[in-house]
């Protein structure tokens, strides 16, 4: 019981991190990022790539991919994604062209090869019983820690009061001199990081290859279906029951259903409750 | 002076002489082209999965082989050269490979294949381009059974390696009997296999084998591919009181695998089949996780055969890689059709088919030779052909043959956090 209790929190702690990036970008500059599953790849690579290549250490390594990819997310907002922001359909291609663009890059970069993150904590620990790997405590630790920060960041800051005001009534809030422009490349900033920093967590206990974005966006799209789009506390919640619906799967069933468990939820929420946990409205 | 007699040519009239030579230089003009142009290259078909190492490696051997024949003269006076197409491990890319080589390259031969999957998917299109294909990597043995059941349509069907998952788990048998239970003395197993074709295949006659061996399977668990947190499986296995975890695993979960059960220190020995675990970097690249595990392999670089050596280092000096097993295969695979041409003087896939199936040939793993279904004999049917060697990786990660006892280099060491 208790080991299902910290997989199931683990797991829900990186996906909550790759959500609440996903929706904040959504919930406030209203764009469905088909790209923020590259963001986690990138991140992970990032930190391959500091490692491996340029012996670094770890820590500056993973503080210099979360800037990276931070800035690359500013990129994509500024130069791809803001033209096209008044058509939702144009912004689905060019993010869903990023995604792509970003797998074939790492293909001939890195080739098709598995290549490994190192772990911040090699050691193993013991609680209550449950063996548990130090590099997935890391993750649940600074999962929370961060999504924390977050929350503070969005009730307690300026910016983060713009950010809010934005989110709740675009017009209104530049019409009280909101720089919305601006707004939107900082929000595409901290989900990229985010989802970058979901990646270098993850990447010791799983693997890095050119793939790797596709099943974290599609982790990322059940959880703010049902968590509602938009919403953070909804794709908080929403990770924790993805999360812990696969790892008690996983556990009382079989490991071969746990990936049919985040399909199955979109799908069944997008029926009976279109509009998700918290959502607003509607999402489609 | 006698004068030379004239030649009426289009109403003009020319010394004989004079009509004669132009005569023989126009002759020597039309056939030259024919007589000094190069014969028609034999074209070797290739579909594979070419962004993955299996691919990358069938390809380059593939070049070798062809390489080294080409330089000695080429078959029957004709050249090899090789047409590659994209087969992905999706079904549909793979049809369209085959069909992009037989009818749009109308090559001779296909050499190729990974997926089992997709091999069975392609088998009718090939049997339909009525193409000789020799199999280098899909293991199930579905693939070849329509070589008895219907020769007449799917004697195209080779397979050239690896042995075929129901061989394979018989070496697997025996390697729980001989070697988990006989040599370690540990009794109680599970076995855990990912969601794949041939790994279907293969637990059902690995469990009644394993059992008739005298083992006692305390937990056979399937999982899926895509499969990203073992802790539930390893949970279960731990509960069955599993002394030993045999693993049966190919495609994307070796790394994720290895990196849990070491940052775990799951208290359980693991081995078994293990594709990823053949790549000569599998060790390296995980940070050095799998140090402890074992993995059969269908080569390592050890004195198999006459070739095996100087494989592996002809091998590493062109590509700067170690080989994976496919590489055996396809450098092998060439080899035998270019002689299976050479002996029916032809490459009419009929007369070829009939040589290839008389193949006696000293390869990478062992000696090739083919049973009733085209497929390739295992070394346990007595005949040297290929075995799996059950390598185990050490420190600094190295490998260690622990199993066969014949071709044993080291003696099993239990990772640093198991106490024996």
């Amino acid at each position: 019981m208790l080991e299902i209790l910290i997989v199931g929190a683990v797991s829900s702690a990186i996906y909550a991190m790759l959500a609440v990036g996903f929706t904040l970008i959504f919930g406030v500059a209203r764009v469905l990022n088909l790209a923020h599953g590259s963001f986690y790849a990138l991140g992970a690579y990032g930190a391959y790539f500091f490692t491996a290549h340029l012996k670094w250490p770890l820590l500056p390594a993973a503080l210099a991919a979360i800037v990276v990819v931070a800035l690359f997310g500013v990129f994509v907002e500024r130069v791809l994604v803001r033209p096209m922001r008044s058509s939702q359909l144009a912004v689905l291609m060019i993010t869903l062209a990023v995604a792509l663009v970003v797998e074939q890059a790492m293909f001939l970069t890195f080739g098709s090869e598995y290549r490994n993150v190192p772990a911040f904590v090699d050691a193993k620990f013991h609680i209550g019983g449950v063996d548990v790997a130090g590099a997935r405590l890391l993750a649940l630790g600074v999962g929370a820690v961060v999504i924390g920060a977050l929350w503070l960041f969005i009730q307690h800051t300026r910016l983060g009061s713009a950010i809010l005001a934005i989110s709740q009534d675009p017009q209104a809030a530049q019409y009280m001199g909101i720089p919305s422009d601006r707004i939107f490349s900082v929000v595409m900033a901290l989900s990229a990081a985010l989802a970058a920093l979901a990646g270098i967590l993850a990447g010791p206990f799983l693997t890095v290859q050119p793939t790797m974005w596709l099943l974290p966006i599609v982790k990322a799209f059940a959880i703010v279906v049902v968590g509602g789009l938009g919403s953070i506390p909804g794709s908080i919640l929403a990770a924790l029951m993805l999360g812990y619906a696969e790892t008690i799967v996983g556990y009382t069933i079989s490991t071969s259903w746990t990936e049919i468990v985040s399909v199955a939820a979109t799908l069944l929420m997008l029926v009976f409750r279109p509009a998700g946990i918290f959502g607003r409205r509607a999402a489609f | 002076m006698k004068r030379d007699p004239l030649v009426k040519l289009a109403g003009v009239h020319i010394a004989r002489s004079t009509f004669l030579v132009g005569a023989a230089c126009a002759a020597m003009g039309l056939l030259a082209p024919a007589a000094m142009a190069q014969p028609k290259p034999i074209r070797i078909g290739m579909p594979t999965a070419m962004q993955l190492q299996v691919g990358r490696d069938t390809q380059d051997a593939a070049r070798m082989a062809i390489e080294d024949i080409n330089a000695k003269g080429g078959v029957l006076g004709r050249k090899l050269e090789l047409v590659v197409a994209d087969e992905t491990e999706n079904p549909e890319t793979g049809i369209s490979a085959i069909k992009k080589l037989t009818a749009d390259e109308k090559v001779d031969v296909l050499i190729g294949g990974y997926t089992s999957g997709v091999t069975l998917a392609q088998l009718p299109h090939i049997s339909a381009a009525k193409t000789i294909y020799l199999n280098v990597g899909s293991a199930s043995p579905a693939t070849n059974a329509k070589v008895k059941t219907d020769y007449d349509n799917y004697k195209y069907i080779f397979r050239v390696g690896p042995i075929n998952a129901a061989h394979q788990a018989r070496e697997m048998t025996g390697f729980i009997s001989g070697f988990v239970k006989g040599e370690l003395g540990l009794g109680k197993v599970a076995i855990v296999g990912e969601n794949a074709k041939w790994v279907q295949d293969l637990v059902p006659l690995l469990k009644k084998g394993a059992t008739e061996a005298g083992a006692d399977i305390r937990t056979v668990e399937f999982f899926d591919a895509q499969t990203s947190d073992f802790s539930p499986l390893f949970s279960k296995v731990k509960e069955s009181g599993a002394q030993y975890l045999v693993v049966i695993l190919s495609h994307a979960s070796s790394d994720i695998f290895a990196k849990q059960w070491a940052d775990a220190r799951f208290p359980m020995p693991y081995g078994g089949i293990d594709v990823k675990s053949m790549d000569g970097d599998f060790c390296d690249r995980i940070g050095a996780k799998s140090v402890g595990a074992i993995a059969g392999n269908f080569a390592v670089r050890a004195p198999l055969t006459a070739k095996t050596i100087p494989f592996f280092d002809e091998f590493r000096k062109r590509t700067n890689r170690s080989p994976v097993y496919t590489a055996f295969g396809s450098y092998d695979a060439v080899y035998i059709y270019a002689d299976a041409v050479k002996r029916a003087n032809s490459t009419d896939p009929n007369a070829v088919i009939k040589e290839l199936e008389k193949t006696d040939h000293v390869g990478v793993p062992g000696t090739i030779q083919f049973d009733d279904t085209h497929d390739v004999k295992p070394g346990s049917t007595g005949n040297k052909g290929p075995s799996l060697l059950f390598a185990q990786w050490r420190d600094g990660c190295k490998r260690e043959v622990v199993y066969p006892k014949a071709v044993k280099t080291a003696d099993f060491a239990y990772p640093s956090w198991i106490k024996k």
